[in-house]
This record gives C-alpha cells, structure tokens and sequence, in this order.
C-alpha cells in the first residue's frame, strides 16, 4: 500500500493533480517523472520524512512500492 | 597438372595474423560461419555439445584478432565468474563491497594499462614533467567491450539486480560469443544468460530477420561506409587545407554517415549471426539523426553503451551529488561524457568530443525553460516545423562532434572550420557533384533511407521475412553481388575495432 503522504509528495513535486499513483507504478509511467524530477523527488522525502537514503538504496527501488518499502524501513514502527 | 596443395597456406588460415582477422563480410568469416552453423544443426538435441562448440569457435575467432591475448579473455570470464560469486555469498556489506572494489579495479585497471598508459606517458612528457619512452603495448582488440559487458555482471550482483549464474560454461559463452565479443553490442548479462537456459529454437522468421539484417548491415558497411570513406572523406579528413570550405562540409557530412554506417552496419551483422545462433542481441541504434535533441541522439546512439552509463555510472553519480541538483546532474552529465570520451580511446579529440557533447546536454539543460518560453511565444512549440528545426540543428552539432572523431589531430579540425567559415566557395557545388556522382548519390540515399519513416522499414522487414526461402537465397545473392561491385581490393577494418 502507498500512504497518502507519499503520494502527496510526489504529486506535489509533479504538479500532478489527478494521477493514480500504485506500488507497481515505475518512473517512466508517470508524466514528468524524468531523471532531474527524479532527484527533486527524492529529496522531497528525504526532508519530508526527515530521513536520508544511501546511493545503493535508491538505484535499487523499481517502482513506487519499493520506494514505500524503503521509507518505512528507515522510519521507527 | 593438378596442383599440390600448400599447407603453409592452409595452416596460416587458422593461425593468429594481425592484418587479417576474421572480419564479418570476408570471405574467411563466411566459411567460418557456414561451418559453424553445420555443426550447430549437428548438434541440435544436444545443448552441451553446442555450447561447448560455440565457445570453442568463438576461442577460435578471437585467437584470429588478438593471438596470445586470448587469454586475457579467458583471465575476464574466469576472474569475473569467481568474483560475481564472492560478491553475491559474502555475508556482510563491508566484504561486499571490498570485493565489488577489487573487481572493478583489476577490469579497470587491465583496461587502463593496455588503453592508456602510453596516453598517460606522453601527457608526463609533454608537460616536461619527465622523459618516459612509450612502452610497447598490444590493444587487444574488443578489450573495451568485453570488459563492459563482464563488469555488467558485477555490477548488477552488487546491485541485487542479477543472481550469479551457477555454470561457468554459460558465463563464459556470455564473455565469448563471437557475434559481440570484437565490437558489441555491450550485452547485459541479465538479457543474454537467460538465453541459454531458455534454449529457443531457430524459426522461419528468425532466419528472414537475419538475413535481412545481414543484408542490411552488408550494404551499409561495404556499399556506403568504406566507398565514401576511401574515395571522399578521407582525402579531404586528410588535408582539409586543400579543398573549398563546401567540399570539407559536404566531408562532414559524409563522415557522420559513414560513421554512423560502418558501427551500425557491423551492428546490423552481428545481430543478424548472432540470430542465426538462436540468441537476440542488443540492439545498439535507433535512426540516430532523427534526434530532435543531443539527448535524444544518445537515446538513439550506440545504446547498449549509453544505456550502460546511463544505468552504472550517471544514476549512482547523480543520486551522490543530489543535494546540488541541477548543478549536480549537470556534474553527473560531465563526468559521464568524459568516460564517453575516454572509453572511444587515448586522443584529446575523442576526449574533446566527450566534453563537448557533456556541453550540449549541461547547456540544453539550463535553457530548457527558457527555449520553451521562446518556442511558446512564437507558437511553434510540438509543431512540424519545430521538430525539423530540432533535428536541424541537432543534426549539426552532431556532425560538428564528427569532425573530431575523424580529425586525426585537432589542429586538424580547426583546418576544416577554417575553411568552411573563410573560403566557402558554394560555386563549386555542382562541379564536386559531377566529379563524386556516386559518393552524391550514396550520401543522399543514405540520408534518405536513414530519415525514411519505421513503418516503411518495417513493411520491407516483413516482406523479407515471409519470402520464400529461395527468394530470399537470391537476394542476399543480389546484396553480395552489389557489395562485390563495391568492395575495394583491401579490407577496411571497423572504425570501432579500434576502441
């Protein structure tokens, strides 16, 4: 499941008003998600959730739910 | 009286000679390939018997262009196959890591000591920072690719992309394979791997697509690469001072062509055996010219190249300078096309060209929303026009770059500014296009197939593929003649065999 935070985030940074956002969701699908919005997404979370991604992390996330994964990996339950 | 036959010859056809590779188009390489097959269909129900014989062939064909260094070769599979391994069973990230480093410092490092270490002693020298001899150092042929294509599997092991395959049979066909192992494709070691398991067999159309690109790749090659190379743009690459400033454009021109015929052509080729093998290879071009943007054409250039930086090298660099970024991609743009530079070889010009493309895309980045505006205001933005002013202009900073790949110095590119900005000459035009009718001709139709729409090429494509085989049989008999009528008495090697 992707939380409304995240999604909020990444329509923000998209200017995206109406765009279904789902775990299988990849990069390319989504209008503007292009390598330099790639990056503002990112740190959007990263100062959204007050947390800070490794290199690796990040190249290994596929989609939309991979990235979920990893933000609640990084936060305390 | 019958003659005796020469096994001096004979033997000398299965040993190492450096002018003589097996090169695709040859009539050695044909010979080669047509044994190669028959024992393929030999073995058909038996896969071990057939990869076995494949990398057999494939030891043989490179032991044809590189000799002893054969067995660096055999040093990449092995040594890669074990790390791949290592890296993938080490039980924490720390030793991970300390593998994945050693790994990419040994392809690297080999890759530096045979590519660039006279580069290296001649800039100490020529910065009088001491007097080094250059050392002799063999290249062995395709080094750069068949280390991209192993780092490939390291890579994406670290990566938890890949999981390392358990035969060292099949990983080594992966290094091997004859098709790819001179000059690409860069296959991925996900894409190809699963092909030997999968074990597809040869279909009808298989072998009409092969025989279309064979057919295709031959005529690029041998029909307009090597002829406008040999008998134009070398003569004017070669003394631009000697020719109007129309003759080095028009050079220009042709040099972009050629280059884009003579990789693509090879490309075509090794796609086209490649089938013939049962394994679909990367394909490394997309109608580069049509690109209505600098990044556009390396989405449509030499991809299993660009995709490889694009995937190991920028992503990771981009994500590490985050923090700055625009100017951190900008940072990420650079550093990447100075690999570009540096991977096509040891000259200032291929490193000038990597920067300067590094430029166009860093330049194309910032006045983005700016052009946009601009484009708004006029109202021409997404239409026809736009897109042709697009391709336009992209089309000559790519051949300005052209220049550079083919300049043998960049004194020598300088020449041929020179003399397009200060002695024109536009009078000369119509005499050059009755002196070098043919090269005319083979230029504009290589741009004019090169721009035709995909769906034309891909009704021709179809065509080919549902003909008959006997149909087929003589076409490609047709395409060997016209290649025939064209081929010049001494092979020109691949302008890519030497990266």
């Amino acid at each position: 499941m992707i939380s409304d935070k995240l999604k909020q985030v990444i329509q923000k940074e998209l200017n995206l008003k109406e765009f279904d956002l789902k775990a299988e969701t990849i990069a390319s699908q989504v209008p503007g998600w292009d390598s330099l919005n790639h990056i503002n997404i990112i740190l959007a979370i990263e100062k959204e959730y007050g947390i800070k991604f490794k290199g690796l992390e990040i190249l290994k996330a596929k989609n939309i739910g991979d990235l979920q994964k990893l933000i609640d990996s990084k936060i305390p339950a | 009286m019958p003659q005796a036959i020469d096994f001096g010859k004979l033997f000398s056809l299965f040993t190492y000679d450096k002018y003589d590779p097996l090169l695709f188009g040859s009539s050695l390489f044909l010979f080669f390939f047509l044994f190669v097959l028959l024992v393929q269909r030999l073995f058909s129900n038996q896969k071990t018997l057939r990869i076995y014989s494949l990398l057999f062939f494939s030891l043989f064909f490179y032991y044809k262009a590189a000799g002893i260094y054969l067995l660096l070769l055999l040093f990449s599979s092995a040594f890669n196959f074990y790390f791949g391994k290592l890296i993938y069973e080490s039980k924490t990230a720390k030793l991970k890591k300390i593998f994945f480093i050693t790994a990419l410092i040994v392809n690297l490092g080999l890759l530096g000591y045979f590519k660039y270490t006279n580069f290296f002693l001649q800039i100490i020298n020529d910065l009088e920072l001491g007097t080094i001899e250059p050392l002799h150092i063999f290249l062995p042929i395709g080094i750069s690719f068949f280390t991209f294509k192993a780092l490939s599997y390291v890579i994406e092991i670290y990566m938890e992309m890949f999981e390392p395959v358990k035969s060292f049979r099949d990983f080594s066909l992966f290094i091997f394979f004859f098709p790819n192992v001179l000059m690409g494709p860069i296959d991925r070691a996900s894409a190809f791997l699963p092909q030997i398991e999968e074990d597809n067999p040869i279909t009808k159309e298989d072998v009409g697509r092969a025989l279309f690109l064979i057919s295709c790749g031959l005529i690029k090659k041998y029909a307009i690469a090597d002829y406008i190379s040999l008998n134009f743009n070398e003569r004017v690459f070669g003394f631009p001072l000697r020719f109007t400033g129309v003759e080095n454009l028009l050079a220009i021109y042709g040099r972009a062509l050629q280059g884009y015929c003579d990789f693509s052509g090879y490309t075509d080729m090794a796609l086209g055996v490649g089938l013939l093998l049962g394994f679909k290879l990367m394909d490394n071009f997309n109608r580069p010219f049509k690109a209505t943007s600098v990044g556009d054409y390396w989405r449509r250039w030499h991809l299993s190249l660009s995709t490889w930086l694009l995937d190991y090298l920028f992503k990771p660099l981009q994500i590490s300078f985050r923090s700055m970024r625009k100017w951190g991609t900008a940072l990420a743009i650079f550093f990447t096309f100075f690999a570009v530079g540096l991977w096509h070889g040891p000259n200032w010009t291929f490193i000038f060209f990597g920067i300067l493309h590094s430029f166009y895309l860093i330049f194309g980045m910032f006045t983005q929303p700016i052009r946009k505006k601009f484009t708004d205001s006029i109202k021409i933005t997404g239409t026809k026009f736009h897109k042709f002013l697009q391709v336009v202009f992209t089309f000559h900073l790519l051949a300005f770059t052209a220049i550079l790949f083919g300049s043998p110095s960049l004194q020598y590119t300088l020449d041929m500014m020179h003399q397009i900005f200060t002695f024109f000459h536009p009078e000369v035009f119509p005499q050059f296009v009755q002196a070098y009718t043919t090269i005319f001709v083979l230029i504009v139709f290589g741009y004019l197939v090169h721009f035709l729409p995909k769906s034309v090429e891909e009704k021709v494509k179809n065509l080919v593929i549902k003909m008959p085989l006997v149909l087929q049989a003589v076409l490609f008999a047709i395409v060997i003649w016209i290649v025939v009528q064209f081929k010049s008495a001494a092979m020109m090697p691949f302008i890519y065999f030497q990266f």
